[in-house]
């Protein structure tokens, strides 16, 4: 008999539409570290995929470390840390700044200065003699703007 | 085009199908490991079949052998055979341990697959897999060698057999055991 | 039975393609025109014979003949229809058989289409064409070939990759073909202009349509891939970096190098090395991305057994193509003594190099970041990642430099500008891309990047309407029209030019949504129950139910949010968390709706068995001026190559 008691005061403990129930969620303050974080970090098991953005279960995994380190009180800084222990350079999603790493961080901008003051000076050496004695002043603007829609008229 | 250009272009070229070719021998999935000659991390965790406690800490002063491994692993089922073999050979020598660790899987399926495969060995289940990322484990099966003193001495990624496994046991375990330093 | 007829057809293809090389350089040597038609028919039936083995490799998929092992690795009985066709390059063998079918299509095409016109470049053009061809059906004849039966018959496939049965996963693999074999065309002029010594602009003039094709379906391919991504991956961004993109994105750079740097060569007849090396390249870079995808070398495509062979015979025979095509380049570039005279720094042609310039650091940057980790373990043994923060940092500015380049080029006079002239033509500009940093700094945005990107978008959007509005006023006042009509006429008059002016608006809109959907995207992820609402941006949304849908082949979660916004019902949401039935792999399916020409962007990781389901909500602004720029750049390359033909063409 007593169970049939307990039995229903459970359903109407789940039936009833309590509004009470119906809660607006949020994020906290750990969940976003957990990201930030989270999206720093390679998931080792796939390709170029941080663990953030990863459905990989090693991922889970390491999102659910990195929220159990931050519960505990470790700094960003020291949950990078411990990951760089484990996994080496390979766990970040970016080449650290030392040692040979610095070649792809300098590369492209070393390419576009070297490759721009290369050009620069071999222009001035393809640019005609002839170009330096004084040329006649531009024509007036309309002028050029009309020889423009000739030139283009003459082919329809 | 000046000498320069053409020589460097066809220094460039050179160099870029040398490091294809090279890379072609690499396994894109292989990680180095970075913790050879580190401490081994500790871990506590069930036994796969009793459900009792089992601790590295058990085995200071040991050379104990780690195996991660999962019942949905396909090479995993390739090397158990020499795993078995690897314990037969040296399960009688009193500073030798070996354990397996379940990582990833669910409880029944590894129990299955113990039944079916064999186990002559205790197996640690790591439930959160926070013992694999201890051990920088990215796939299984993964094998590392930890001496006397606590150190990881030797990790493998992938299975233990043929020539992999006479390594192992030769050059790894076979030296640490008579305390000589191994000569990998 | 109807499979082997489909191996047999590419095994005799195969052995035509060594009759394609053999006789044109028959036709060379002895120089009677009736080897090049015998050429010319091995071209043709290869292409048949291709067809045939396309053809029977459908057929087996749509019969859904599970003896062949292609088959049923890679489809299922319950595949629905659709994804069965695509299936046919879902796989590495079925790929690399439709490359060798688009590149003979596209050769065959080739070869009838300049008959008349090219004589003498016609042995040339089939045996460049026959080489590539012979490379990629060897592959296909001795090392994977997609006819392979397997004993015993299973019965059910495995099932296509879930991942790929997408709509735009259907197309992206042709496109993307058919823009690296596209590029062949250009490839082969630009050979057989080495080794004839012909080195004129004809081959450019005869290759631009070509060109600009290959240029849309790569830009397409790659389009669908981002949109790709974006749909069926579920994390809300549509660019990874990922070794597999960049591999089609280099040959894209130096490709779009290619088309800017001919223009000085057809105008100005300078930079004739120049423009054979970018083409070379291009090409080159396509035949690399190949290999980087297939070979394993830096994705891998097997786990822990390492298959080299494959890999080793790729390499092999990309590196005869490209050292064939580099030694002819330097041995004839003696014969190149350029004539190059310019009459001034500031002008056309200097801003052409440097847009050259940037494109190739572009692609360097692209190239050194892929092949870096590579570089890492062969140098010293360890292994780093160079993920999207490397590139989004190093390529931010390298874009934005193009970009600014782009208010240049087009709008300063060839040979030289004068200060009349750049006052004229870049003063309204540079105060539009002033104006627009004051409008973003007085609407709040800070971001350094949002800024430098209004600017040059400012910069070289207002160059591009400043010179449309005058050309049009001034073929309004001409013809006495109004200025509507006037550009129409303008337009028509010069549609080359006026039709690269609207891809290049396209760029720019396409350059406004991926700034404003990356650097302004928000995003939350909460745990909720059925019931509970949450609130991104300011939208609030409310998981209604979480109920069981099914499809042909898989079984979904499905969670139904109700988006309002200020109390206000927006729409429904219905992503789901599926699990493919033969595979049991699941994925996430997003659920997606367009508001403000962005997306809400909502996606159902997770449901746990006592009802608790992980939401991620994500708010992508302007994300469909990203696909609508792309759609732009697209019409715009149609104008160009659907133009009326013109006498000096």
């Amino acid at each position: 008999m007593m169970n049939r008691y307990i039995l229903f005061g459970f359903l109407i403990l789940v039936m009833f539409p309590w509004p009470t129930l119906a809660k607006v969620v949020d994020e906290t303050e750990l969940d976003v570290q957990v990201r930030e974080i989270a999206k720093t970090l390679r998931c080792t098991v796939c390709q170029t995929e941080n663990i953030w953005e990863s459905g990989a279960p090693l991922a889970v995994q390491m999102r659910a470390a990195i929220r159990e380190r931050l519960t505990l009180g470790h700094s960003p800084e020291e949950i990078h840390a411990y990951f760089l222990s484990r996994y080496g350079d390979y766990i970040l999603m970016q080449p650290p700044k030392h040692g040979m790493n610095w070649l792809i961080w300098v590369a492209p901008f070393a390419l576009l200065l070297v490759g721009g003051f290369f050009l620069y000076k071999e222009v001035k050496q393809w640019v005609r003699p002839s170009s330096s004695t004084p040329q006649q002043p531009p024509p007036p603007l309309d002028q050029e703007a009309r020889e423009r829609i000739e030139r283009e008229l003459h082919h329809p | 085009m000046s000498r320069g250009l053409q020589f460097s272009l066809v220094i460039g070229l050179l160099a870029l199908f040398a490091l294809f070719y090279q890379g072609l021998w690499g396994d894109p999935r292989s990680i180095p490991t970075v913790l050879i000659g580190t401490t081994a991390p500790t871990f506590t965790g069930p036994d796969v079949e009793s459900g009792q406690t089992i601790s590295l800490d058990q085995y200071k002063g040991k050379v104990v052998l780690l195996n991660f491994w999962a019942s949905w692993c396909y090479e995993c089922k390739v090397e158990h055979k020499d795993i078995l073999r690897l314990h037969q050979q040296f399960k009688d020598h009193p500073n030798f341990v070996m354990l397996g660790i379940n990582y990833q899987d669910e409880l029944p399926d590894a129990k299955k697959y113990l039944k079916t495969y064999g186990s002559t060995f205790q197996h640690v289940r790591d439930i959160k897999g926070s013992l694999a990322i201890d051990y920088g484990v990215y796939g299984v099966p993964e094998t590392f060698v930890i001496d006397q003193q606590g150190v990881i001495r030797h990790k493998w990624v992938g299975p233990i057999v043929g020539q992999v496994y006479t390594n192992l046991t030769e050059n790894v375990i076979t030296p640490l055991l008579n305390n000589t330093p191994p000569s990998t | 039975m109807i499979i082997e007829i489909g191996h047999f057809s590419v095994v005799v293809a195969w052995v035509l393609t060594l009759l394609g090389i053999g006789s044109s350089i028959a036709a060379l040597r002895s120089r009677n025109a009736d080897w090049v038609r015998v050429g010319r028919i091995a071209v043709t039936l290869t292409f048949v014979l291709l067809f045939v083995g396309m053809a029977t490799l459908v057929y087996a998929f749509l019969m859904r003949d599970f003896s062949v092992l292609y088959v049923a690795n890679n489809s299922n009985s319950k595949l629905p229809f659709f994804y069965t066709v695509a299936a046919v390059w879902g796989g590495h063998e079925g790929s690399l058989l439709l490359w060798a079918f688009i590149l003979s299509s596209f050769s065959t095409l080739a070869v009838w289409l300049h008959w008349r016109t090219q004589p003498t470049i016609m042995p040339y053009l089939i045996a460049v064409e026959s080489a590539v061809m012979l490379g990629f059906l060897s592959l296909i004849v001795f090392l994977s070939s997609p006819f392979a039966r397997l004993v015993p018959t299973p019965l059910d496939g495995k099932d296509l990759n879930p991942l790929l049965q997408d709509p735009a996963m259907v197309m992206h693999p042709p496109m993307l073909y058919m823009g690296y074999v596209g590029f062949s065309i250009p490839f082969s002029f630009a050979m057989a202009a080495l080794f004839s010594g012909r080195l004129g602009e004809e081959w450019i003039k005869v290759t631009q349509r070509w060109t600009i094709f290959a240029w849309l379906c790569l830009t397409t391919g790659i389009l669908l891939g981002g949109y790709w991504a974006y749909y069926e991956l579920g994390w809300g961004g549509y660019w990874g970096w990922d070794p597999v993109e960049n591999a089609s994105f280099m040959p894209w750079l130096v490709g779009t190098a290619y088309l800017h740097s001919v223009l000085v060569q057809e105008k100005r007849k300078m930079f004739k090395v120049w423009n054979l090396l970018l083409i070379i390249v291009t090409f080159s870079l396509s035949l690399i991305g190949t290999f980087l995808v297939r070979s394993g070398v830096l994705t891998s495509v097997h786990t822990f057994a390492t298959d080299p062979e494959r890999g080793l015979y790729i390499l092999i025979f990309i590196t005869t193509i490209i050292g064939t095509a580099f030694g002819a380049l330097i041995i004839q570039s003696k014969k190149l003594k350029s004539q190059i005279e310019m009459d001034s720094f500031i002008s056309r042609e200097s801003v052409f190099l440097f847009n050259n310039l940037f494109f190739l650091v572009a692609a360097a940057t692209v190239f050194l970041g892929t092949l870096y980790p590579l570089m890492v373990e062969t140098l010293q043994g360890g292994k780093v990642t160079v993920g999207p923060p490397y590139y989004n940092a190093v390529f931010m500015p390298i874009a934005l430099g193009l970009l600014f380049l782009m208010g240049i080029g087009p709008y300063i006079p060839w040979r030289k500008a004068s200060a009349s002239n750049l006052k004229k033509n870049f003063l309204v500009p540079l105060i539009a891309g002033l104006v627009t940093v004051v409008l973003l700094l007085v609407s709040g945005i800070h971001s350094l990047y949002a800024l430098a990107g209004g600017f040059v978008v400012g910069f070289s959007g207002s160059a591009i309407f400043l010179d449309f509005g005058k050309i049009s006023k001034l073929y309004a006042n001409r013809e006495h029209v109004n200025l509507f009509k006037g550009f129409l006429k303008a337009f028509s008059a010069n549609q080359r030019r006026y039709s690269s002016l609207v891809t290049h608006i396209g760029v720019l809109i396409l350059v406004i949504g991926i700034i404003a959907s990356t650097i302004y995207q928000t995003e939350k992820v909460v745990s909720m129950k059925v019931g509970d609402t949450f609130s991104i941006a300011d939208y609030e949304m409310k998981l209604l139910n979480i109920h069981e849908v099914e499809g042909k082949n898989w079984t979904a979660q499905e969670g139904v949010f109700e988006v309002t916004q200020d109390n206000e019902v927006i729409t429904k949401l219905r992503p789901q968390k599926r699990v493919y039935t033969a595979s049991q792999s699941p994925t996430t399916e997003s659920a997606i709706h367009a508001i403000n020409m962005g997306h809400i962007f909502l996606t159902m990781p997770d449901v746990s068995a006592d009802g608790v389901a992980v939401a991620r909500g994500v708010i992508n602004p302007l994300i469909l001026w990203v696909w609508g720029g792309g759609g732009i750049m697209g019409l715009g390359v149609l104008l160009n190559i659907f133009r009326p033909r013109r006498r000096e063409e």
